[in-house]
C-alpha cells in the first residue's frame, strides 16, 4: 500500500515540483520545503486520498494547501514577534533567492516574469491548465474555487498574460 | 488569433516545464529529506510547546493582576458615587415603618394602636 503510494508519487514528482515552484513564486528552496512537507502529509496519512478526484488533482491540491500554510506562517512570523518562538525558525523569506534561482532561457524568464505580475489565482489557474494539462474543472478543484470563478480567472489571466508578454517583447 | 495565442502560451509553458524538469531534485532525495525533517520535528515541537506554555502562563498572570487592580478601583468608585434624587421623599409613605417590621401580637404598643 505504502509502496504503491510512493510509486504513484514518484510518477508525479516532476509535475509536483513544478507546481510547488509556481505556488512559491519560483523560489526553489521554498518549493522544496513545501514539497517535502506535502510528501510527509501524504506518506503519514495526514492527507488521505478518498477517490473523489484523480490522484494527480488530489496531490496538487495538497501541495497548494501546504504552500498556503507556509505563506500564512511566514506572514505570522513577520507580524508577531513571539510567533517565531512558537513556530520555529523561518526557512525562507518568500522571495526568490538568487543563489538558488533556476537557470532559464530568455523566453522562459520573460514568461515567469509576466506570470509573477498576474494575480495569484490567475497564475494558479493558468499554470494548472497549461503546465499541468488539467481541465478548468480540475484546476478549480485544486485551487479550491468554483468552476465559474476558475473560468473567469483563466480568461482574464490569459488576456493579461498576452499583454504582459507583448510588452516584454517591445 | 486566440487559437494561435493559446498555442504560443502552451509552447511557453512546455518550455518552462522542460526547464523545471531538468532541475527537479530526485524523488528519493526529497522523500529522504522529508523523513529527516520529520525526525527532528518532535523535539522542536516539544520546545515550541514549552515556550508557548510559558507565554500563556505569563499572559494569564498579567491579566489576573490587572483585573485585581481594576476590581479595587471599581469598589472605591462605587462608594463615592452614591446619588440621591431630590424627589426621594415622595416615595416615603406615612407609617411605612409598620411595613418594614413584623408586628408582635399581644404586645402593648400594638394593643394601643389597634384598640
Amino acid at each position: 500500500m505504502a509502496a504503491d503510494l510512493t510509486a504513484e508519487l514518484e510518477q508525479l514528482h516532476a509535475a509536483a515540483f513544478g507546481w510547488a515552484l509556481s505556488c512559491c513564486g519560483w523560489d526553489r528552496t521554498a518549493a522544496e520545503d513545501v514539497l517535502q512537507a506535502s510528501y510527509l502529509k501524504l506518506l503519514d496519512g495526514r492527507a488521505r486520498f478518498d477517490g473523489r478526484s484523480s490522484f494527480r488533482t488530489f496531490v496538487l491540491g495538497v501541495i497548494a494547501r501546504t504552500a498556503r500554510e507556509a505563506r500564512r506562517r511566514s506572514a505570522l512570523r513577520r507580524w508577531l514577534p513571539l510567533a517565531s518562538v512558537v513556530l520555529g525558525p523561518e526557512a525562507e523569506d518568500g522571495r526568490p533567492d538568487p543563489a538558488t534561482a533556476l537557470a532559464r532561457a530568455d523566453d522562459t524568464t520573460r514568461l515567469v516574469r509576466a506570470l509573477e505580475r498576474l494575480s495569484a489565482r490567475q497564475r494558479q489557474v493558468l499554470h494548472l491548465v497549461f503546465y499541468e494539462d488539467l481541465t478548468i474543472a480540475e484546476a478549480a478543484a485544486v485551487a479550491g474555487i468554483s468552476v465559474g470563478t476558475a473560468r473567469t480567472h483563466y480568461e482574464r489571466g490569459k488576456a493579461a498574460l498576452r499583454k504582459l508578454l507583448e510588452k516584454e517583447q517591445e | 488569433m486566440i487559437e494561435r495565442d493559446d498555442h504560443q502560451l502552451r509552447k511557453g509553458f512546455e518550455a518552462l516545464r522542460r526547464e523545471d524538469a531538468a532541475c527537479t531534485p530526485p524523488f528519493g532525495a526529497t522523500v529522504a529529506a522529508a523523513r529527516a525533517r520529520q525526525a527532528t520535528v518532535p523535539r522542536h515541537r516539544a520546545l515550541r510547546l514549552a515556550a508557548a506554555a510559558v507565554v500563556a502562563v505569563v499572559a494569564v498572570v498579567v491579566v489576573s493582576i490587572s483585573r485585581e487592580r481594576d476590581g479595587v478601583r471599581r469598589q472605591i468608585d462605587l462608594a463615592t458615587v452614591r446619588w440621591h434624587a431630590p424627589t426621594d421623599f415622595l416615595l416615603k409613605l406615612p407609617g411605612d415603618e409598620l411595613l418594614r417590621s413584623v408586628p408582635q401580637l399581644g404586645s402593648r404598643g400594638l394593643d394601643r394602636r389597634t384598640l
